[in-house]
Protein backbone atom coordinates (compact mmCIF):
# COMPACT_ATOMS: atom_id res chain seq x y z
CA UNK A 1 0.00 0.00 0.00
CA UNK A 2 1.10 3.56 -0.69
CA UNK A 3 1.85 6.08 2.08
CA UNK A 4 -1.04 8.48 2.75
CA UNK A 5 -0.89 11.94 4.34
CA UNK A 6 -3.42 14.41 5.67
CA UNK A 7 -2.52 17.65 3.88
CA UNK A 8 -5.52 19.74 4.91
CA UNK A 9 -8.01 20.07 7.76
CA UNK A 10 -11.27 22.03 7.59
CA UNK A 11 -13.74 22.16 10.47
CA UNK A 12 -16.78 24.42 10.74
CA UNK A 13 -17.94 25.55 14.18
CA UNK A 14 -20.03 22.90 15.99
CA UNK A 15 -23.36 24.57 16.80
CA UNK A 16 -26.75 23.64 18.19
CA UNK A 17 -28.42 24.83 15.04
CA UNK A 18 -27.50 26.47 11.78
CA UNK A 19 -30.67 28.25 10.71
CA UNK A 20 -28.72 29.84 7.88
CA UNK A 21 -27.33 26.62 6.31
CA UNK A 22 -28.59 23.35 4.91
CA UNK A 23 -26.46 20.21 5.25
CA UNK A 24 -25.02 20.63 1.75
CA UNK A 25 -24.21 24.30 2.41
CA UNK A 26 -22.38 23.27 5.61
CA UNK A 27 -20.46 20.62 3.65
CA UNK A 28 -19.48 23.30 1.12
CA UNK A 29 -18.11 25.45 3.96
CA UNK A 30 -15.91 22.62 5.28
CA UNK A 31 -14.68 21.89 1.74
CA UNK A 32 -13.73 25.53 1.33
CA UNK A 33 -11.96 25.51 4.70
CA UNK A 34 -10.02 22.33 3.94
CA UNK A 35 -8.81 23.71 0.59
CA UNK A 36 -7.69 26.94 2.29
CA UNK A 37 -5.78 24.92 4.90
CA UNK A 38 -4.08 22.74 2.28
CA UNK A 39 -3.11 25.85 0.34
CA UNK A 40 -1.74 27.48 3.49
CA UNK A 41 0.56 24.46 3.61
CA UNK A 42 1.68 25.07 0.05
CA UNK A 43 -0.58 22.75 -1.94
CA UNK A 44 -2.02 25.36 -4.35
CA UNK A 45 -5.06 23.31 -5.35
CA UNK A 46 -8.76 23.90 -5.95
CA UNK A 47 -11.67 21.47 -5.73
CA UNK A 48 -11.01 20.66 -9.40
CA UNK A 49 -7.81 18.81 -8.44
CA UNK A 50 -9.61 16.54 -5.95
CA UNK A 51 -10.13 13.19 -7.63
CA UNK A 52 -12.71 11.55 -5.39
CA UNK A 53 -14.81 12.06 -2.28
CA UNK A 54 -15.70 9.79 0.60
CA UNK A 55 -18.73 11.13 2.45
CA UNK A 56 -19.47 10.48 6.11
CA UNK A 57 -23.18 11.03 6.76
CA UNK A 58 -24.93 8.95 9.39
CA UNK A 59 -28.64 9.59 9.34
CA UNK A 60 -31.00 10.20 6.44
CA UNK A 61 -33.76 11.19 8.85
CA UNK A 62 -31.68 14.10 10.21
CA UNK A 63 -31.01 15.36 6.71
CA UNK A 64 -34.63 14.73 5.58
CA UNK A 65 -33.00 13.20 2.51
CA UNK A 66 -32.01 9.71 1.49
CA UNK A 67 -28.66 9.50 -0.35
CA UNK A 68 -27.70 12.99 0.83
CA UNK A 69 -24.16 12.52 -0.52
CA UNK A 70 -25.19 12.95 -4.15
CA UNK A 71 -26.70 16.36 -3.41
CA UNK A 72 -23.48 17.44 -1.69
CA UNK A 73 -21.52 16.05 -4.64
CA UNK A 74 -23.44 18.43 -6.90
CA UNK A 75 -23.10 21.41 -4.54
CA UNK A 76 -19.33 21.13 -4.05
CA UNK A 77 -18.61 20.78 -7.76
CA UNK A 78 -17.50 17.16 -7.73
CA UNK A 79 -19.68 15.95 -10.61
CA UNK A 80 -18.27 13.17 -12.82
CA UNK A 81 -15.90 11.89 -10.14
CA UNK A 82 -16.40 8.93 -7.80
CA UNK A 83 -18.11 9.56 -4.47
CA UNK A 84 -18.79 6.91 -1.84
CA UNK A 85 -20.88 7.32 1.27
CA UNK A 86 -20.12 5.71 4.61
CA UNK A 87 -22.75 5.33 7.35
CA UNK A 88 -21.52 3.55 10.51
CA UNK A 89 -23.46 5.24 13.29
CA UNK A 90 -21.33 7.32 15.64
CA UNK A 91 -18.23 5.76 14.07
CA UNK A 92 -19.12 7.14 10.64
CA UNK A 93 -16.30 9.69 10.77
CA UNK A 94 -13.57 7.18 11.64
CA UNK A 95 -14.82 4.70 9.07
CA UNK A 96 -14.92 7.49 6.47
CA UNK A 97 -11.26 8.30 7.16
CA UNK A 98 -10.48 4.59 6.79
CA UNK A 99 -12.22 4.43 3.41
CA UNK A 100 -10.57 7.65 2.19
CA UNK A 101 -7.22 6.22 3.30
CA UNK A 102 -7.96 3.09 1.26
CA UNK A 103 -8.88 5.21 -1.77
CA UNK A 104 -5.40 6.77 -1.75
CA UNK A 105 -3.35 3.85 -0.41
CA UNK A 106 -4.75 1.59 -3.13
CA UNK A 107 -3.76 3.98 -5.89
CA UNK A 108 -7.32 4.74 -6.98
CA UNK A 109 -6.83 8.43 -6.12
CA UNK A 110 -3.88 10.71 -5.43
CA UNK A 111 -6.01 13.41 -3.83
CA UNK A 112 -9.16 12.42 -1.97
CA UNK A 113 -11.64 14.57 -0.10
CA UNK A 114 -12.85 13.03 3.16
CA UNK A 115 -16.00 14.97 4.06
CA UNK A 116 -18.39 14.50 6.96
CA UNK A 117 -21.52 16.44 7.76
CA UNK A 118 -24.59 16.17 9.93
CA UNK A 119 -27.46 18.48 10.68
CA UNK A 120 -29.77 16.92 13.27
CA UNK A 121 -31.74 19.75 14.76
CA UNK A 122 -34.14 20.21 11.87
CA UNK A 123 -35.93 17.27 13.56
CA UNK A 124 -38.71 18.71 15.70
CA UNK A 125 -40.97 17.16 18.34
CA UNK A 126 -44.37 18.82 18.21
CA UNK A 127 -45.44 17.32 21.60
CA UNK A 128 -42.72 19.06 23.61
CA UNK A 129 -41.99 21.91 21.21
CA UNK A 130 -38.30 20.95 21.26
CA UNK A 131 -35.88 19.20 18.93
CA UNK A 132 -34.10 16.63 21.15
CA UNK A 133 -36.79 13.92 21.65
CA UNK A 134 -37.30 13.75 17.88
CA UNK A 135 -33.53 13.72 17.22
CA UNK A 136 -33.28 10.83 19.71
CA UNK A 137 -36.12 9.02 17.97
CA UNK A 138 -34.48 9.29 14.56
CA UNK A 139 -31.33 7.81 16.16
CA UNK A 140 -33.31 5.12 18.00
CA UNK A 141 -34.33 3.63 14.65
CA UNK A 142 -30.71 2.42 14.54
CA UNK A 143 -31.56 0.00 17.37
CA UNK A 144 -32.79 -3.44 16.36
CA UNK A 145 -36.36 -2.67 15.30
CA UNK A 146 -37.82 -6.05 16.26
CA UNK A 147 -36.44 -6.76 19.73
CA UNK A 148 -34.87 -3.59 21.13
CA UNK A 149 -36.49 -0.42 19.74
CA UNK A 150 -39.95 -1.45 21.08
CA UNK A 151 -38.50 -1.53 24.62
CA UNK A 152 -37.57 2.17 24.46
CA UNK A 153 -33.90 1.51 23.73
CA UNK A 154 -31.91 4.55 22.60
CA UNK A 155 -28.31 5.73 22.50
CA UNK A 156 -27.93 6.67 26.18
CA UNK A 157 -29.63 3.52 27.50
CA UNK A 158 -27.47 1.37 25.24
CA UNK A 159 -24.18 2.97 26.36
CA UNK A 160 -25.23 3.08 29.99
CA UNK A 161 -25.91 -0.67 29.92
CA UNK A 162 -22.27 -1.32 29.02
CA UNK A 163 -20.98 1.18 31.59
CA UNK A 164 -23.23 -0.31 34.30
CA UNK A 165 -22.03 -3.82 33.44
CA UNK A 166 -18.43 -2.58 33.72
CA UNK A 167 -19.26 -1.06 37.10
CA UNK A 168 -20.76 -4.36 38.28
CA UNK A 169 -17.52 -6.11 37.30
CA UNK A 170 -14.90 -3.64 38.56
CA UNK A 171 -16.66 -1.18 40.91
CA UNK A 172 -15.90 1.72 38.57
CA UNK A 173 -16.35 4.15 36.95
CA UNK A 174 -18.13 5.74 39.89
CA UNK A 175 -20.49 8.65 39.29
CA UNK A 176 -17.80 11.02 40.56
CA UNK A 177 -15.16 9.55 38.24
CA UNK A 178 -17.53 9.94 35.29
CA UNK A 179 -18.15 13.54 36.36
CA UNK A 180 -14.39 14.21 36.21
CA UNK A 181 -14.44 13.32 32.49
CA UNK A 182 -17.25 15.80 31.95
CA UNK A 183 -15.36 18.51 33.86
CA UNK A 184 -12.21 17.82 31.80
CA UNK A 185 -13.89 17.83 28.38
CA UNK A 186 -16.17 20.81 28.96
CA UNK A 187 -13.10 22.59 30.35
CA UNK A 188 -10.85 21.73 27.39
CA UNK A 189 -13.54 23.12 25.10
CA UNK A 190 -13.10 26.55 26.76
CA UNK A 191 -9.98 26.91 24.59
CA UNK A 192 -11.58 25.65 21.37
CA UNK A 193 -13.42 28.38 19.50
CA UNK A 194 -15.29 25.80 17.40
CA UNK A 195 -16.79 23.95 20.39
CA UNK A 196 -20.50 24.01 21.17
CA UNK A 197 -20.34 23.39 24.93
CA UNK A 198 -17.36 25.14 26.55
CA UNK A 199 -18.05 25.19 30.30
CA UNK A 200 -16.05 25.68 33.47
CA UNK A 201 -17.88 23.29 35.80
CA UNK A 202 -17.29 21.19 38.91
CA UNK A 203 -17.98 17.56 39.81
CA UNK A 204 -20.90 18.85 41.91
CA UNK A 205 -22.41 20.60 38.87
CA UNK A 206 -22.35 17.31 36.98
CA UNK A 207 -23.72 15.35 39.94
CA UNK A 208 -26.55 17.88 40.33
CA UNK A 209 -27.53 17.97 36.66
CA UNK A 210 -30.74 16.13 35.86
CA UNK A 211 -30.82 12.38 35.46
CA UNK A 212 -31.05 11.07 31.88
CA UNK A 213 -30.46 7.34 32.16
CA UNK A 214 -29.32 5.99 35.51
CA UNK A 215 -26.59 6.87 36.42
CA UNK A 216 -25.85 9.16 33.42
CA UNK A 217 -26.77 12.76 34.07
CA UNK A 218 -27.22 15.55 31.55
CA UNK A 219 -23.63 16.77 31.85
CA UNK A 220 -22.32 13.21 31.34
CA UNK A 221 -23.81 13.22 27.84
CA UNK A 222 -22.63 14.91 24.65
CA UNK A 223 -25.11 17.17 22.89
CA UNK A 224 -26.14 16.52 19.32
CA UNK A 225 -24.63 19.13 17.10
CA UNK A 226 -24.61 20.51 13.57
CA UNK A 227 -21.29 20.80 11.75
CA UNK A 228 -19.13 19.65 8.89
CA UNK A 229 -15.49 18.54 8.88
CA UNK A 230 -13.16 17.68 6.03
CA UNK A 231 -9.68 16.33 5.36
CA UNK A 232 -7.69 16.14 2.16
CA UNK A 233 -5.68 12.94 1.89
CA UNK A 234 -2.78 12.72 -0.52
CA UNK A 235 -0.40 10.06 -1.77
CA UNK A 236 3.33 10.42 -1.04
CA UNK A 237 3.99 11.28 -4.70
CA UNK A 238 1.41 14.04 -4.55
CA UNK A 239 2.81 15.39 -1.27
CA UNK A 240 6.22 15.65 -2.95
CA UNK A 241 4.85 17.05 -6.21
CA UNK A 242 2.82 19.76 -4.42
CA UNK A 243 5.67 20.43 -1.94
CA UNK A 244 3.21 20.33 0.96
CA UNK A 245 4.61 21.43 4.30
CA UNK A 246 3.64 19.63 7.47
CA UNK A 247 2.06 16.47 6.05
CA UNK A 248 0.61 14.26 8.76
CA UNK A 249 0.98 10.62 7.80
CA UNK A 250 -1.74 8.08 8.53
CA UNK A 251 0.29 5.09 9.66
CA UNK A 252 -2.36 2.92 11.28
CA UNK A 253 -5.99 2.25 10.42
CA UNK A 254 -8.06 -0.21 12.42
CA UNK A 255 -11.75 -0.96 12.50
CA UNK A 256 -14.00 -3.67 13.88
CA UNK A 257 -17.69 -4.35 14.41
CA UNK A 258 -18.62 -6.28 17.51
CA UNK A 259 -22.00 -7.89 18.24
CA UNK A 260 -24.72 -5.22 18.05
CA UNK A 261 -26.76 -7.22 20.59
CA UNK A 262 -25.11 -6.43 23.93
CA UNK A 263 -26.85 -9.50 25.39
CA UNK A 264 -24.86 -11.75 23.05
CA UNK A 265 -21.48 -10.57 24.37
CA UNK A 266 -19.36 -12.64 26.70
CA UNK A 267 -18.91 -9.59 28.95
CA UNK A 268 -21.57 -6.92 28.57
CA UNK A 269 -19.23 -4.31 30.05
CA UNK A 270 -16.96 -4.39 26.98
CA UNK A 271 -16.94 -2.53 23.70
CA UNK A 272 -14.97 -5.32 22.05
CA UNK A 273 -14.90 -3.33 18.80
CA UNK A 274 -12.57 -0.83 20.48
CA UNK A 275 -10.08 -3.52 21.47
CA UNK A 276 -9.95 -5.09 18.02
CA UNK A 277 -9.81 -1.77 16.15
CA UNK A 278 -7.02 -0.47 18.38
CA UNK A 279 -4.90 -3.62 18.08
CA UNK A 280 -5.16 -3.60 14.28
CA UNK A 281 -4.31 0.10 14.02
CA UNK A 282 -1.37 -0.07 16.45
CA UNK A 283 0.09 -3.15 14.78
CA UNK A 284 -0.11 -1.53 11.36
CA UNK A 285 1.72 1.52 12.76
CA UNK A 286 4.36 -0.68 14.41
CA UNK A 287 3.17 0.26 17.89
CA UNK A 288 2.46 -1.86 20.93
CA UNK A 289 -1.02 -2.20 22.56
CA UNK A 290 0.58 -2.64 25.99
CA UNK A 291 2.88 0.38 25.70
CA UNK A 292 0.70 2.68 23.60
CA UNK A 293 0.26 5.28 26.35
CA UNK A 294 3.97 6.14 26.18
CA UNK A 295 4.18 5.90 22.39
CA UNK A 296 1.64 8.61 21.53
CA UNK A 297 1.28 12.26 22.57
CA UNK A 298 -2.49 12.59 22.69
CA UNK A 299 -5.76 10.86 21.88
CA UNK A 300 -8.94 12.37 20.50
CA UNK A 301 -11.48 9.91 21.90
CA UNK A 302 -15.14 9.33 21.13
CA UNK A 303 -16.61 10.48 24.47
CA UNK A 304 -20.32 10.27 23.62
CA UNK A 305 -20.86 9.64 27.34
CA UNK A 306 -18.41 10.33 30.17
CA UNK A 307 -18.51 6.80 31.60
CA UNK A 308 -17.83 5.29 28.22
CA UNK A 309 -14.67 7.44 27.80
CA UNK A 310 -13.41 5.70 30.96
CA UNK A 311 -14.03 2.28 29.36
CA UNK A 312 -12.14 3.48 26.27
CA UNK A 313 -8.99 4.20 28.35
CA UNK A 314 -8.90 0.46 29.08
CA UNK A 315 -10.03 -0.90 25.73
CA UNK A 316 -7.55 1.25 23.78
CA UNK A 317 -4.74 -0.05 25.98
CA UNK A 318 -3.88 3.10 27.99
CA UNK A 319 -4.47 1.34 31.33
CA UNK A 320 -5.38 -2.21 32.32
CA UNK A 321 -9.00 -3.34 32.71
CA UNK A 322 -10.61 -1.95 35.83
CA UNK A 323 -8.07 0.90 36.13
CA UNK A 324 -9.89 3.53 34.01
CA UNK A 325 -11.68 5.11 36.95
CA UNK A 326 -8.46 5.49 38.93
CA UNK A 327 -6.67 6.96 35.91
CA UNK A 328 -9.12 9.86 35.46
CA UNK A 329 -8.98 10.43 39.24
CA UNK A 330 -5.17 10.67 39.06
CA UNK A 331 -5.39 13.27 36.27
CA UNK A 332 -3.75 11.04 33.63
CA UNK A 333 -5.98 12.13 30.71
CA UNK A 334 -5.96 15.88 31.52
CA UNK A 335 -4.49 18.21 28.88
CA UNK A 336 -1.29 18.51 30.92
CA UNK A 337 -1.47 14.91 32.18
CA UNK A 338 0.28 11.68 31.29
CA UNK A 339 -1.65 11.28 28.01
CA UNK A 340 -3.99 14.15 27.09
CA UNK A 341 -7.37 12.75 26.01
CA UNK A 342 -9.79 14.97 24.05
CA UNK A 343 -7.74 18.20 24.21
CA UNK A 344 -10.31 19.65 21.76
CA UNK A 345 -13.07 19.01 24.28
CA UNK A 346 -14.19 15.85 22.49
CA UNK A 347 -17.86 15.23 21.91
CA UNK A 348 -18.87 16.37 25.39
CA UNK A 349 -17.13 19.70 24.84
CA UNK A 350 -17.50 20.21 21.09
CA UNK A 351 -20.83 18.48 20.44
CA UNK A 352 -21.55 15.43 18.32
CA UNK A 353 -22.27 16.15 14.65
CA UNK A 354 -22.27 12.46 13.94
CA UNK A 355 -20.87 12.07 10.40
CA UNK A 356 -18.51 15.00 10.98
CA UNK A 357 -17.35 14.00 14.46
CA UNK A 358 -14.69 11.38 13.72
CA UNK A 359 -13.32 13.54 10.91
CA UNK A 360 -13.14 16.49 13.30
CA UNK A 361 -11.33 14.27 15.85
CA UNK A 362 -8.85 13.05 13.25
CA UNK A 363 -8.35 16.61 11.96
CA UNK A 364 -7.87 17.90 15.50
CA UNK A 365 -5.22 15.25 16.20
CA UNK A 366 -3.47 16.18 12.92
CA UNK A 367 -3.50 19.88 13.85
CA UNK A 368 -1.98 18.98 17.23
CA UNK A 369 0.86 17.10 15.49
CA UNK A 370 1.40 20.10 13.21
CA UNK A 371 1.50 22.42 16.23
CA UNK A 372 -1.48 24.30 14.78
CA UNK A 373 -4.18 23.49 17.36
CA UNK A 374 -4.24 27.03 18.74
CA UNK A 375 -5.22 27.72 22.34
CA UNK A 376 -5.77 24.04 23.14
CA UNK A 377 -2.40 22.96 21.72
CA UNK A 378 -0.87 20.12 23.76
CA UNK A 379 2.53 21.36 24.97
CA UNK A 380 4.39 18.06 24.84
CA UNK A 381 4.43 16.69 21.30
CA UNK A 382 7.44 14.41 21.80
CA UNK A 383 6.65 11.21 19.94
CA UNK A 384 5.07 13.07 17.03
CA UNK A 385 2.21 10.62 17.15
CA UNK A 386 -1.52 10.70 18.00
CA UNK A 387 -4.68 8.66 17.64
CA UNK A 388 -8.31 9.40 16.91
CA UNK A 389 -11.11 7.09 17.92
CA UNK A 390 -14.69 6.66 16.72
CA UNK A 391 -17.43 4.37 17.99
CA UNK A 392 -21.14 4.08 17.39
CA UNK A 393 -24.15 2.11 16.34
CA UNK A 394 -26.34 -0.18 18.43
CA UNK A 395 -24.35 -1.28 21.47
CA UNK A 396 -21.45 0.79 20.05
CA UNK A 397 -20.90 -2.09 17.65
CA UNK A 398 -18.74 -0.06 15.23
CA UNK A 399 -15.28 1.21 16.12
CA UNK A 400 -12.41 2.78 14.20
CA UNK A 401 -8.97 3.90 15.37
CA UNK A 402 -6.60 6.02 13.27
CA UNK A 403 -2.89 6.48 14.08
CA UNK A 404 -1.20 9.61 12.75
CA UNK A 405 2.43 10.72 12.78
CA UNK A 406 4.31 13.86 11.81
CA UNK A 407 7.71 13.70 10.07
CA UNK A 408 9.50 13.41 13.43
CA UNK A 409 7.27 10.57 14.53
CA UNK A 410 8.02 8.71 11.31
CA UNK A 411 11.79 9.30 11.47
CA UNK A 412 12.06 8.14 15.09
CA UNK A 413 10.91 4.63 14.27
CA UNK B 1 -28.30 48.13 3.27
CA UNK B 2 -29.42 46.05 6.24
CA UNK B 3 -29.39 42.42 5.05
CA UNK B 4 -30.16 40.60 8.33
CA UNK B 5 -30.67 36.91 7.64
CA UNK B 6 -34.19 35.54 7.97
CA UNK B 7 -34.62 31.72 7.98
CA UNK B 8 -37.57 30.06 6.31
CA UNK B 9 -38.57 26.81 8.05
CA UNK B 10 -41.21 24.33 6.87
CA UNK B 11 -43.11 21.56 8.67
CA UNK B 12 -42.55 18.14 7.06
CA UNK B 13 -42.79 14.44 7.94
CA UNK B 14 -41.47 11.14 6.54
CA UNK B 15 -43.91 8.25 7.18
CA UNK B 16 -43.86 4.69 5.79
CA UNK B 17 -46.36 1.91 6.52
CA UNK B 18 -45.21 -1.73 6.70
CA UNK B 19 -46.61 -5.23 6.68
CA UNK B 20 -43.31 -6.68 7.86
CA UNK B 21 -42.64 -10.42 7.88
CA UNK B 22 -40.77 -11.86 10.81
CA UNK B 23 -39.46 -14.48 8.41
CA UNK B 24 -37.77 -17.42 10.10
CA UNK B 25 -38.41 -15.82 13.49
CA UNK B 26 -42.19 -16.00 12.94
CA UNK B 27 -42.70 -19.03 15.22
CA UNK B 28 -41.24 -17.13 18.19
CA UNK B 29 -43.87 -14.42 17.84
CA UNK B 30 -46.75 -16.78 17.04
CA UNK B 31 -46.01 -18.96 20.11
CA UNK B 32 -45.68 -15.82 22.24
CA UNK B 33 -49.02 -14.49 21.00
CA UNK B 34 -51.03 -17.73 20.94
CA UNK B 35 -49.54 -19.83 23.75
CA UNK B 36 -47.53 -17.46 25.99
CA UNK B 37 -44.42 -19.52 25.28
CA UNK B 38 -40.93 -18.05 25.01
CA UNK B 39 -38.87 -19.95 22.44
CA UNK B 40 -35.12 -19.83 22.18
CA UNK B 41 -33.16 -21.37 19.32
CA UNK B 42 -30.66 -24.15 20.11
CA UNK B 43 -27.76 -24.73 17.74
CA UNK B 44 -27.84 -28.29 16.36
CA UNK B 45 -24.03 -28.43 16.63
CA UNK B 46 -22.75 -26.48 19.65
CA UNK B 47 -26.00 -26.47 21.65
CA UNK B 48 -25.91 -22.73 22.37
CA UNK B 49 -29.41 -21.37 23.03
CA UNK B 50 -29.84 -17.99 21.35
CA UNK B 51 -32.22 -15.41 22.87
CA UNK B 52 -33.41 -13.45 20.91
CA UNK B 53 -33.71 -16.58 18.77
CA UNK B 54 -32.04 -16.96 15.37
CA UNK B 55 -32.85 -19.93 13.18
CA UNK B 56 -29.21 -20.33 12.19
CA UNK B 57 -26.27 -20.45 14.61
CA UNK B 58 -23.94 -17.55 13.73
CA UNK B 59 -21.02 -19.33 15.43
CA UNK B 60 -21.33 -22.75 13.71
CA UNK B 61 -23.18 -21.83 10.51
CA UNK B 62 -25.68 -24.66 10.94
CA UNK B 63 -29.45 -24.57 11.64
CA UNK B 64 -30.79 -24.10 15.16
CA UNK B 65 -33.88 -25.86 16.58
CA UNK B 66 -36.66 -24.18 18.53
CA UNK B 67 -36.20 -24.77 22.25
CA UNK B 68 -38.57 -23.40 24.88
CA UNK B 69 -36.85 -21.49 27.71
CA UNK B 70 -38.20 -20.84 31.20
CA UNK B 71 -40.27 -17.75 31.95
CA UNK B 72 -37.95 -16.85 34.80
CA UNK B 73 -34.48 -15.40 34.59
CA UNK B 74 -31.80 -13.20 36.10
CA UNK B 75 -31.00 -9.54 35.46
CA UNK B 76 -27.53 -9.10 33.94
CA UNK B 77 -27.59 -5.29 33.70
CA UNK B 78 -30.28 -2.62 33.90
CA UNK B 79 -30.99 1.11 33.77
CA UNK B 80 -33.87 3.46 34.50
CA UNK B 81 -34.62 5.91 31.70
CA UNK B 82 -35.65 9.46 32.70
CA UNK B 83 -35.34 11.24 29.34
CA UNK B 84 -35.97 9.62 26.02
CA UNK B 85 -37.21 9.74 22.46
CA UNK B 86 -40.43 11.37 21.30
CA UNK B 87 -41.96 7.91 20.88
CA UNK B 88 -41.41 6.90 24.53
CA UNK B 89 -41.36 10.19 26.44
CA UNK B 90 -44.86 9.59 27.83
CA UNK B 91 -43.58 6.41 29.52
CA UNK B 92 -40.78 7.91 31.66
CA UNK B 93 -39.48 6.79 34.02
CA UNK B 94 -39.18 3.23 32.69
CA UNK B 95 -36.66 0.46 33.27
CA UNK B 96 -35.00 -1.84 30.77
CA UNK B 97 -32.64 -4.71 31.43
CA UNK B 98 -30.73 -7.48 29.73
CA UNK B 99 -32.22 -10.63 31.24
CA UNK B 100 -30.75 -14.12 30.90
CA UNK B 101 -33.76 -16.43 30.90
CA UNK B 102 -33.26 -19.81 32.56
CA UNK B 103 -32.24 -22.14 29.74
CA UNK B 104 -30.85 -19.41 27.44
CA UNK B 105 -27.17 -18.64 26.83
CA UNK B 106 -27.57 -15.01 25.75
CA UNK B 107 -29.47 -12.13 27.36
CA UNK B 108 -32.64 -10.52 26.04
CA UNK B 109 -33.46 -6.82 26.36
CA UNK B 110 -36.86 -6.34 27.98
CA UNK B 111 -38.85 -3.85 29.99
CA UNK B 112 -38.82 -4.32 33.77
CA UNK B 113 -41.98 -3.21 35.55
CA UNK B 114 -41.90 -2.68 39.29
CA UNK B 115 -44.15 -1.19 41.97
CA UNK B 116 -40.99 0.36 43.41
CA UNK B 117 -38.78 1.39 40.51
CA UNK B 118 -35.38 2.03 42.12
CA UNK B 119 -31.94 0.84 40.92
CA UNK B 120 -31.43 -1.55 43.85
CA UNK B 121 -34.67 -3.40 43.04
CA UNK B 122 -33.56 -4.25 39.49
CA UNK B 123 -29.79 -4.63 39.81
CA UNK B 124 -27.61 -7.43 38.50
CA UNK B 125 -28.46 -10.81 40.02
CA UNK B 126 -32.12 -10.03 40.79
CA UNK B 127 -34.54 -12.72 39.65
CA UNK B 128 -37.50 -11.81 37.45
CA UNK B 129 -40.64 -13.49 36.07
CA UNK B 130 -42.35 -12.90 32.73
CA UNK B 131 -45.84 -11.34 32.79
CA UNK B 132 -47.99 -11.35 29.66
CA UNK B 133 -50.51 -8.90 28.25
CA UNK B 134 -53.98 -10.43 28.00
CA UNK B 135 -54.34 -8.73 24.58
CA UNK B 136 -51.32 -9.93 22.57
CA UNK B 137 -50.26 -8.93 19.04
CA UNK B 138 -47.21 -11.13 18.44
CA UNK B 139 -44.73 -8.41 19.35
CA UNK B 140 -42.05 -8.01 22.01
CA UNK B 141 -44.42 -5.72 23.92
CA UNK B 142 -46.67 -8.76 24.56
CA UNK B 143 -44.66 -9.43 27.72
CA UNK B 144 -42.35 -7.84 30.25
CA UNK B 145 -40.50 -8.86 33.40
CA UNK B 146 -41.24 -8.10 37.06
CA UNK B 147 -39.22 -8.77 40.23
CA UNK B 148 -40.10 -12.28 41.43
CA UNK B 149 -41.58 -11.03 44.71
CA UNK B 150 -44.06 -8.85 42.76
CA UNK B 151 -45.16 -11.56 40.31
CA UNK B 152 -48.49 -12.47 41.96
CA UNK B 153 -49.49 -8.81 42.27
CA UNK B 154 -48.86 -8.21 38.57
CA UNK B 155 -50.69 -11.24 37.21
CA UNK B 156 -53.72 -10.36 39.32
CA UNK B 157 -54.12 -7.03 37.50
CA UNK B 158 -57.00 -7.19 34.97
CA UNK B 159 -54.91 -6.46 31.85
CA UNK B 160 -52.11 -8.99 32.56
CA UNK B 161 -51.73 -12.71 33.15
CA UNK B 162 -49.07 -15.27 34.01
CA UNK B 163 -47.61 -17.82 31.63
CA UNK B 164 -48.91 -21.37 31.44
Amino acid sequence: MRKVAIIGVGITPFKTRYLDKTYFELAYDATKLVLEDANKNGAEITHKELQSTVYGIYNELFERQFMPDIFINSYIGMNNKPGTRIASGGATGGYTVRMAYSEVASGLSDLCLCLGVEKCNDCYDEQTGTTTPEVLNSIAYSADMTYEYPMGMMAASSYVSMVNAHFEEFGNPTEEQMALVSVKNHGNAMNNSKAQSPMKITVEDVMNSRIICYPFKLLDCCLYSEASAALILASEDKVNELKVENPIWITGVGAANTDCFIGNREDMGRLYSNIHAAKVAYKMAGLDYDKIKSQIDLAELHDAFSGQEVLSYEELGFVSFGEGGNWIESGGPLIDGELPCCPSGGLIGCGHAVGATGIMSTGEAALQLRGNAGKHQVKTIENGRAISHSIGGPGAAYAAVIVMENEEGISEK
Amino acid sequence: MNSEFQAHQIRDIIKINYKYTMGGQSKFFLELMNNKKILGAKCTKCGKVWMPPRINCSDCFVPADWSEVKQTGIIEVSTIVWFTTSAFIENIPYAIAYVKLDGADTALLQGIFSENLVPSKIKKGKRVNAVFQKEREGKMTDFFFVPEDEYLNWINKPEFEGGE
